[in-house]
């Protein structure tokens, strides 16, 4: 090949491109990563900071809310990627059998994943009252008035109340991913599975749902690290409680560092050491478990 | 018989997807009945149809309670935030996609991990650094953290746009003389412009909505975002259930609005990388 | 091993102002092979489309083996389908691809192995068994596309374009395996290609069609013999047909300043003079009129001239031998082999009947 002058890589206009970017990436995010390490070896007061060494992981490892919040975001993230992606395909699949109206269908059910968490939060706070919420008036009024419940009043039912609220989000979201999956599936294909004797079972069991498989577990990943930082709707509608059954890492750590007693910021500054491992390591786990094995190339 | 079985089958799909649109948007439904209804109205039946339509709760919400500080602080910090991701982000973008070095796959990478961060992991150093450097409170401040919280996520989608870029545009633009920052400007740019769009209309929505960062970095009344507004507002007038569904379709009526004109746009920016 | 009859079928798609199959009868004999062709868009392919049963009807009647199959199922209609990319499943091996149709129609595992085996050693697919079809070349993923095919013994073989994405060497070879496997297997193939060597090469017979319709049916060489009319002279033949302006006295042709005298009479009038560019002859002996060269191409085997004849807007192409001694400029004396020639008529192209 021949060294021309255009091989030289223009070194000043990259840098100028990137340095705006990695300016703010290095102050606002990188820098700051390490400075919650740090802190979490210190202890972190308004006027002091006094190395402590590993006495706050020491801390943590005994402390029982933490763990219990952990429980409970992993509960979280575990149970609600499962359904919301499971009602999202099979609605997908629906709508993909053109059944007439699609477009508006597809537009209706994204609006939820739209709207503020609290905005949502505070509808759904009004869907869980007791006296006159939407969930128990419809109970009533279909006659299952025994039914009815303190929804996000009872520690037995507010993680998993909560934990429908955002299925109710991030269906229609999956919906639509899926249902672009799906249209992007080549139709020759789908047509020789027709010919090869494939009703539509079989077609979706054989053809369609491995060739999707990769979006599907995109899908799953994706709501997995989304419901891993949960914040703004337990903080909009239960704060954590009632006795800490809704408390996730993330508010318990906001609690811990801007509503304590004591101002330390280094103990909860070991709460997001430790939770930003535990996070990656899932992830990593996770991209791990679904990786594919072959290019699917069609 | 086959035809009948079939009408069946479709009449039952029909069904099911009538009944989800209604439990996907019939929480909005009722907010939007109950905000031009007054609490009284609202306290008798809570889910009748408005007889007098109160308009006039819209201004009163707007007026009597800082709603249109909390608007503006808002649109200022969104409108910023957008437009400096926007330049730095596509700045990123064209130098990850276009140019061949080698670091450029690790420098992507750590960009592109970030988004994976949970924001637990930033928010204790952001808000110390504010406070040190005089930011906390500050707009200012707050425009800063969200351009570098949405910073990733944008130079993700739009590095795979640029990427897909014929590269003959390119080596024609070279040929033609023109300097590095003009083939940015002129060819990548505006051939790239609908993913551009696809992420201002989501980065616009997602920091519309964000409200972690903005309770944590605000506290000052006259700084205060719409999401905090709102929460605010709820804790201020906690029975005044009226009072509150105004407040929140106030609240969704951009969103609505940018939805009503750009769906496609829109659910393109929101589900961009997903579909794999 | 089936017959196939096309009754009036015509296909609408709602909203077109033009069908895009206008009321097709074709009857396609037992273990036939016969060609669909035509350029992009004339229906050949929704024509296809309707016989395997992944387009619906809109009117007309399809019959297989004598037995109505409008509304019968693609799965249950016995037939196989080859199409242009291939369709093969990204996710299975090859074996499996083949294999696939055949479990599930419920066919006993022995039975599967053992026809998949056949067909991979007829096929010369027998090591990439394994195979996912992203790790196949081209060439490769058409002959398992075949495979699967054959191996589901089916009454009509459907080929949609199969040969377009392979290039030139592959599809000269294919061509050849296609034509082997037909005589083998004796069985009724229906192919569509827009490739005219094709068509010509491999087909019993050939159907050409255009906007929808069919123009003209037969064998290949009586099709290219006698055209029915401007469209298929010019389509079928290459370099294509010279389609000339002209006008007819008594028995004189007047192309141009040429005058032609006619073995026959004919009417008289405008017409168009067809001749195909083999059919013209650089003779000094009799010519029937000089041209001017404006183009040499020499492709080697044969040279191809363009010519003017004074008068006659259009180039005038002629197939000459190996090297011809002519050069841009200089005038030739040209023969027609006016037995060979075509005469059309102006507005419909249809082709005039010769008088006795």
């Amino acid at each position: 090949m021949v060294r021309s002058s255009v091989d030289r890589q223009p070194w000043g206009a990259i840098v100028a491109f990137l340095l705006p970017a990695f300016v703010v990436y290095t102050a606002l995010t990188a820098y700051p990563v390490l400075r919650t390490f740090w802190n979490s070896l210190h202890r972190v007061l308004p006027r002091s900071e006094d190395f402590v060494g590993l006495a706050n992981y020491a801390a943590l490892a005994q402390d029982e809310l933490f763990w219990k919040a952990v429980r409970n975001t992993f509960v979280w993230a575990g149970v609600a990627p499962v359904a919301e992606v499971t009602i999202a395909l099979l609605l997908a699949l629906a709508l993909y059998a053109r059944v007439p109206g699609m477009r508006f269908f597809r537009i209706a059910w994204f609006t939820p994943v739209l709207m503020s968490y609290v905005v949502v939060g505070i509808i759904w706070v009004w869907i869980y009252n007791y006296d006159w919420g939407a969930a128990n008036a419809l109970l009533r009024a279909l006659g299952l008035g025994r039914w009815a419940q303190a929804w996000i009043g009872d520690p037995q039912l507010a993680l998993p109340s909560l934990i429908f609220v955002t299925t109710w989000m991030w269906t229609g979201f999956n919906m639509v991913v899926l249902l672009a999956a799906l249209h992007s599936l080549p139709s020759e294909v789908i047509e020789a599975a027709e010919l090869d004797n494939c009703g539509w079972g079989a077609k979706l069991v054989f053809v369609i749902i491995p060739l999707i498989k990769a979006t599907i577990l995109n899908l799953l990943v994706l709501s997995f690290i989304g419901k891993m930082k949960i914040f703004d709707l337990v903080w909009i509608t239960t704060k954590g409680g009632p006795l800490w059954s809704t408390e996730t890492v993330s508010t318990y750590l906001y609690k811990r560092a801007f509503e304590w007693t004591s101002f330390d910021l280094g103990y909860p500054s070991t709460i997001a050491a430790v939770w930003f491992v535990i996070v990656l390591g899932a992830v990593l786990v996770l991209t791990w478990l679904f990786r594919q094995r072959d290019r699917l190339e069609y | 018989m086959r035809l009948s079985g079939d009408a069946l089958l479709r009449g039952l799909v029909l069904l099911v997807l009538a009944l989800y649109t209604a439990f996907a948007a019939g929480p909005f439904l009722w907010v939007a009945t109950m905000s031009v209804r007054t609490t009284t109205e609202i306290s008798l039946d809570h889910y009748a149809w408005p007889e007098i339509w109160h308009w006039e709760k819209f201004p009163q919400a707007w007026f009597n309670s800082n709603y249109s500080v909390y608007f503006e602080n808002s649109l200022l910090v969104v409108l910023a935030a957008v437009a400096i991701l926007t330049v730095v982000g596509s700045m990123a973008a064209h130098c990850f996609a276009r140019y061949r070095f080698r670091l450029n796959r690790l420098l992507y990478f750590v960009i592109f991990s970030a988004i994976i961060f949970p924001p637990q992991i930033t928010i204790i150093a952001l808000f110390q650094i504010l406070v040190q450097y005089k930011l906390y409170n500050s707009l200012l401040g707050l425009t800063a953290v969200y351009v570098a919280v949405q910073l990733p996520l944008t130079v993700y989608i739009l590095e795979s746009f640029f990427a897909r870029i014929p590269s003959d545009l390119f080596d024609a633009a070279r040929m033609d003389g023109y300097p590095e920052w003009q083939i940015f400007w002129k060819v990548s740019l505006p051939i790239a412009a609908p993913a551009i769009a696809t992420t201002v209309i989501l980065n616009t929505i997602l920091l519309w909505n964000e409200f972690l960062y903005a309770v944590v970095l605000i506290t000052d009344e006259a700084k205060r975002t719409l999401p905090l507004g709102i929460q605010r507002f709820m804790g201020d007038q906690l029975e005044d259930v009226g009072m509150i569904a105004t407040g929140l379709m106030i609240a969704i009526v951009p969103v609505v609005l940018i939805y009503a004109f750009f769906s496609e746009k829109l659910i393109q920016g929101m589900t961009a990388g997903a579909v794999k | 091993m089936a017959t196939v009859a096309l009754d009036g079928l015509s296909k609408r798609y709602p909203g077109a102002a033009q069908p895009a199959v206008d009321a097709v009868s074709l009857t396609i004999a037992h273990g036939e092979f016969f060609v669909l062709l035509g350029p992009s868009g004339c229906g050949k392919s929704t024509t296809l489309r309707m016989i395997a049963g992944l387009e619906s009807i809109s009117s007309g009647k399809l019959e297989i083996d004598g037995r109505r199959v409008n509304e019968v199922p693609a799965k249950d209609r016995d037939i196989a389908m080859v199409f242009q990319s291939y369709a093969l499943y990204p996710h299975m091996t090859v074996f499996d691809n083949l294999a696939f149709g055949l479990r599930r129609r419920a066919v006993p595992r022995a039975e599967i192995d053992r026809r998949v085996g056949a067909v991979a050693e007829t096929l010369g697919l027998a090591e990439l068994l394994a195979r996912k079809p992203h790790a196949l070349s081209g060439g490769q993923r058409q002959r398992v596309a075949l495979g699967r095919a054959i191996v589901r013994d089916p009454k009509v073989f459907l080929f949609d374009e199969p040969l377009s994405n392979l290039d030139a060497a592959l599809r000269v070879g294919m061509r050849g395996e296609l034509a082997k496997l037909h005589r083998r297997l004796e069985a009724t193939m229906i192919y569509v290609t827009h490739d005219q060597v094709e068509a010509m090469t491999m087909g019993d017979r050939i159907c050409i069609m255009n906007g929808g319709r069919v123009v003209q049916t037969g064998a290949p060489l009586e099709v290219y013999r006698a055209p029915a009319d401007t469209f298929v002279a010019a389509f079928l033949g290459s370099p294509p047909t010279n389609l000339l302006p002209a006008q007819i006295a008594g028995s004189v042709l007047s192309l141009g300043e040429a005058r032609v005298t006619l073995p026959r009479r004919a009417a008289a009038g405008e017409v168009v003079f067809g001749i195909r560019p083999e059919d013209i002859r650089l003779d000094g002996a009799a010519p029937h009129a000089r041209a001017e060269v404006v183009a040499v191409e020499p492709l080697g085997a044969e040279t191809i001239l363009r010519l003017r004849l004074p008068g006659v807007a259009t180039e005038v192409l002629v197939r000459a031998a190996r090297t011809v001694p002519a050069k841009p400029g200089e005038q030739v004396p040209l023969a027609f082999d006016l037995e060979a020639a075509y005469l059309f008529e102006p507005a419909s192209g249809r082709r005039l009947a010769r008088d006795s």
